[in-house]
């Protein structure tokens, strides 16, 4: 296509076409084959790529990562599981100028992105895009502002709203059984110790260390940040809270009839793991070890709480969201199902085992199903860029209190902090050289 | 070049098609930290390719006396660097709670291997952020003696700890920590000799995992997997001889074989195979070996000029010719994955844990000359694997010790039972008539197999 495709679509956007003429365009679209690039083509994005393959009506068309190792084995696992060879990329700019997509997958780092799902939208792609939807909140409400205004779908990665138990567990939870709900308690915990500095080297040659920062500081290299290890550095991603958090607070909002929580408090920090260190000789992960946040509700307190030491103790899960009622105390866990357990004692436990796709315990294949389906009746898809944006400015308001050191009243219409500058001021982060922040 | 519809064919006697039909899944990726993906969901930090047992092979000039008494399992993977003992085991006579246990110590946290010299046993352990190497007797695993020195436990989504094995030589023994801490001891009091940090002193980078690859002696050098493609320096003093570029190095143990030009040694870097000749440091031939995580752990397994490649996280395995200074590809298919310990060659045969941790392994064997999937079975989920000339010697992932018929018809498990509880990822050694088994959590027992 030559165009000025993009061009076309804003223009077509701000006057409305588009809303119009989507309907005859999707028609057409049905049981079509769904040209798509992957960007980011590590462990994780993989895994959505091959649920989607799984799914029949895509083709591979481009991948794109900028360790090139990983992106020669992906497109390796592509030619032995499709037969095509599809092309590599390691900016995913060239990708999308040189090639004509309808359906992008976003697996990078977090603080990617905004800026992968955007220039994606912009090129006239539907987006599938793992959580969070920002490292900032203004990143994520600018996604939704140019999925909107380009009429595109945006799916983000929260499959535990379409996995079996999640939405059995769900409809438990409003059968009433439960009682009245007063609180709620999110948590992830696991084992660890003390974190000693690993020492900077040079970027591995495959790797593209620059691009890998992108818009973040360009931090040393270490080895303990790639492959795998982002999300413990807060210039590319924000702890636990901003990884599994992201998924446990999407549960309380779909549970719950409030939109947004109204007063967010936490603390924490790195006890155990120590303070965090940055030389030009060495370096630790700079996210909390453990932290504590509280979300205050109109009418009820949920709270969130992460731990990477002691292990699970007396308790038998590691991790999930405990709901709080009248009736009794429900937990929605992870590869452990869900569980009842009444207030009398004399009831019986009420249980439900997990179902996943193995062996990463995800329900990809659901999600990308709903993703496709949006695609082609025009609706909204289940986790909406919207949904993923509620979920994630919860974790990411949780951090801003975490770095303020304070309380926040958040005013979830206009998107602000009340009467506190300095905190709205962490709404965006400063981007590097010459990236550009994206615009609401 | 592999294609899913060959693989039922290979395995038929052996697999259910439950196991056909996942097998274009499995044989993929193998991300490690999906291990303990409990805890980290999406990407958790960084994975745990661990190097634990890894495994070389044939030999290098190999050690005169063999076939009277068997030789002590002095370093990785034995005498003769094939994971193969020469003892024989006893096992008919065992009952069905196994071997009797002779004792059982704490070590510390990590994978490595147990060594031999004589009543001597070493091999190391982690707590608290210290490393230390122990000295063991191996009547009563008494401690004779130990050393301990400051390594971060280093727990990139496993339980971390030291992965190296250590090297006995006579009356000196060497180790290696994660960090390129490189000691020389004397084996009867653990007196210090010398040590150096290998990566300060070669100016080389650390890989992910840190070192793993075991020192391998060859004549008065000691060659390490650190750096491109190796380092070597003086045995006797931790001086440097020469050293390779400041790359990833990967994680298998060095393996030597003999060539009309000297003894070349069959390294795994980060990102492919070198073969170097072990007097220079210089590269003759380079097989490129790409993997997921930049893991080539598995010990490349030697037969002349042949050498045996095989990888989990996405590549597979392939069998080179390097006769004549490069690297000739005989065949080259993805169905035998070995992820962190290497496989063990008995006459034609290989026999190795194919896939990965996260989803779930095989116990194979393969043809060595042309790659043939003799048999798999998913009994064994997951662990690591030596050999006596007749047996498979299994540590299951855990705990569960399996000694398995040595034969490419079929899988015949002719004992089983419990030896450890938690996760086991190191192979079994089999030594003076006694079998040891580790656990990643520092459990070591000591079984009288005969």
């Amino acid at each position: 296509m030559t165009l000025p495709r993009r061009t076309f679509l804003q223009a077509a956007a701000a006057t409305g076409v588009m809303l119009q003429a989507a309907p005859a365009v999707r028609a057409q679209n049905k049981g079509k084959t769904y040209r798509t690039a992957l960007i980011g083509s590590g462990w994780w994005g993989m895994n959505i790529l091959r649920e989607a393959l799984a799914g029949g009506n895509i083709k591979v068309v481009a991948l794109c990562d900028v360790d090139r190792d990983k992106l020669e084995i992906a497109a390796e696992e592509v030619s032995d599981l499709t037969g095509d060879t599809p092309a590599t990329f390691t900016d995913f700019r060239e990708l999308l100028d040189e090639r004509e997509i309808d359906i992008a997958i976003v697996a990078t780092p977090d603080h990617w992105h905004a800026l992968n799902t955007i220039a994606a939208i912009e090129a006239g792609a539907h987006v599938f895009v793992e959580k969070p939807t920002g490292h900032t909140i203004l990143e994520s409400r600018a996604m939704i502002e140019a999925a909107r205004a380009n009429q595109r779908v945006v799916q983000v990665g929260l499959h535990r709203r379409m996995g079996p138990h999640y939405v059995s567990g769900m409809e438990f939870l409003r059968s009433g059984q439960v009682g009245d709900i007063g609180m709620v308690r999110m948590f992830v915990h696991s084992r660890g110790g003390a974190e000693l500095p690993t020492r900077n080297s040079a970027p591995p040659e495959q790797l593209d260390w620059d691009m890998y920062c992108g818009p973040a500081p360009l931090r040393p290299f270490c080895r303990k940040i790639h492959p795998g290890g982002f999300r413990h550095f807060l210039d590319f991603a924000n702890g636990t809270l901003g990884d599994w958090g992201v998924h446990w607070l999407d549960q309380l909002l779909w549970w719950t009839d409030e939109k947004y929580p109204r007063e967010i408090y936490s603390t924490g920090g790195r006890p155990v793991k120590g303070p965090p260190v940055l030389t030009d000789k060495e370096q630790t992960t700079d996210a909390p070890d453990s932290q504590i946040a509280t979300y205050q509700f109109e009418s009820f307190t949920a709270t969130w709480e992460h731990r990477q030491f002691g292990g699970t103790g007396p308790e038998k899960t590691s991790v999930g969201c405990y709901f709080y009622g009248t009736g009794g105390i429900f937990h929605m866990g992870w590869r452990d199902g869900w569980t009842f357990y009444p207030a009398d004692s004399k009831k019986p436990i009420v249980h439900q085992d997990a179902q996943h796709k193995q062996p990463d315990g995800h329900s990809i294949d659901l999600l990308w199903a709903d993703f496709l389906q949006a695609i082609e009746s025009g609706r909204r898809p289940t986790c909406d860029v919207q949904v993923g944006h509620d979920a994630t400015t919860m974790s990411l308001l949780g951090m801003l209190s975490l770095k303020l050191g304070r309380s926040v009243r958040w005013d979830g219409e206009q998107e602000r902090i009340l009467n506190d500058p300095q905190a709205n001021a962490l709404l965006k982060r400063t981007y590097r050289g010459d990236w550009q922040y994206p615009s609401v | 070049m592999f294609s899913p519809g060959r693989v039922p064919r290979l395995i038929a006697s052996f697999s259910t098609h439950r196991v056909f039909n996942r097998l274009p899944v499995m044989l993929r990726r193998l991300p490690l930290f999906l291990l303990l993906y409990t805890l980290a969901c999406p990407p958790a930090p960084a994975a745990e390719p661990e190097p634990a047992p890894a495994e070389p092979v044939p030999a290098e000039p190999a050690p005169a006396a063999e076939s009277a008494a068997a030789a002590d399992w002095h370093r990785f993977r034995g005498p003769h660097l094939d994971g193969v003992s020469r003892e024989s085991l006893a096992v008919d006579r065992w009952t069905a709670e196994g071997p009797p246990e002779k004792w059982r110590t704490d070590v510390g946290v990590g994978f490595s291997a147990v060594v031999i010299g004589g009543q001597r046993l070493v091999t190391l352990g982690n707590a608290d952020n210290v490393d230390t190497v122990v000295c063991l007797d191996t009547a009563t695993g008494e401690r004779i003696w130990d050393h301990a020195y400051a390594s971060p436990t280093d727990a990139n989504e496993f339980e971390g700890g030291p992965t190296s094995t250590p090297t006995i030589e006579g009356d000196r023994v060497w180790t290696l920590s994660r960090q390129g801490d490189l000691f020389c001891f004397d084996l009867a009091g653990g007196a210090v000799q010398w040590s150096i940090n290998v990566a300060d002193a070669a100016d080389v980078r650390i890989p992910t995992w840190g070192f793993a690859g075991s020192p391998l002696v060859v004549e008065d050098a000691l060659i390490l997997n650190v750096g491109d493609a190796g380092v070597a320096v003086d045995k006797a003093t931790g001086a440097v001889l020469w050293s390779s570029d400041d790359k990833d190095a990967g994680y298998a143990t060095p393996v030597p074989r003999t060539t009309a030009s000297g003894t070349e040694v069959v390294i795994g870097s980060g990102r492919s195979f070198v073969g170097v000749d072990a007097a220079t440091g210089r590269i003759r031939w380079r097989q490129r070996w790409l993997t997921t995580f930049g893991c080539n752990a598995a010990d490349p397994i030697l037969d002349g000029s042949r050498v045996l490649l095989s990888s989990a996280y996405n590549r597979g395995a392939a069998l080179l010719d390097v006769a004549g200074e490069q690297a000739d590809t005989l065949w080259k298919h993805k169905d035998f994955q070995t992820q962190l310990g290497g496989g063990v060659k008995l006459g034609q045969y290989v026999y190795g844990i194919h896939g990965d941790l996260a989803r779930g392994g095989q116990l194979r064997c393969i043809r060595y000359d042309d790659g043939t999937v003799q048999w798999s079975d998913d009994r064994v989920e997951y662990g690591a694997l030596s050999a006596t000339e007749d047996h498979l010697l299994v540590l299951s992932q855990d705990g569960q010790l399996l000694v398995i018929e040595a034969a490419p018809e079929a899988c015949r498990v002719k004992h089983h039972s419990r030896v450890l509880r938690g996760k086991c990822w190191t192979a079994p050694v089999l030594s003076g008539g006694q079998l040891y088994c580790r656990s990643a959590d520092g459990q070591l027992v000591c079984l009288e197999a005969n």
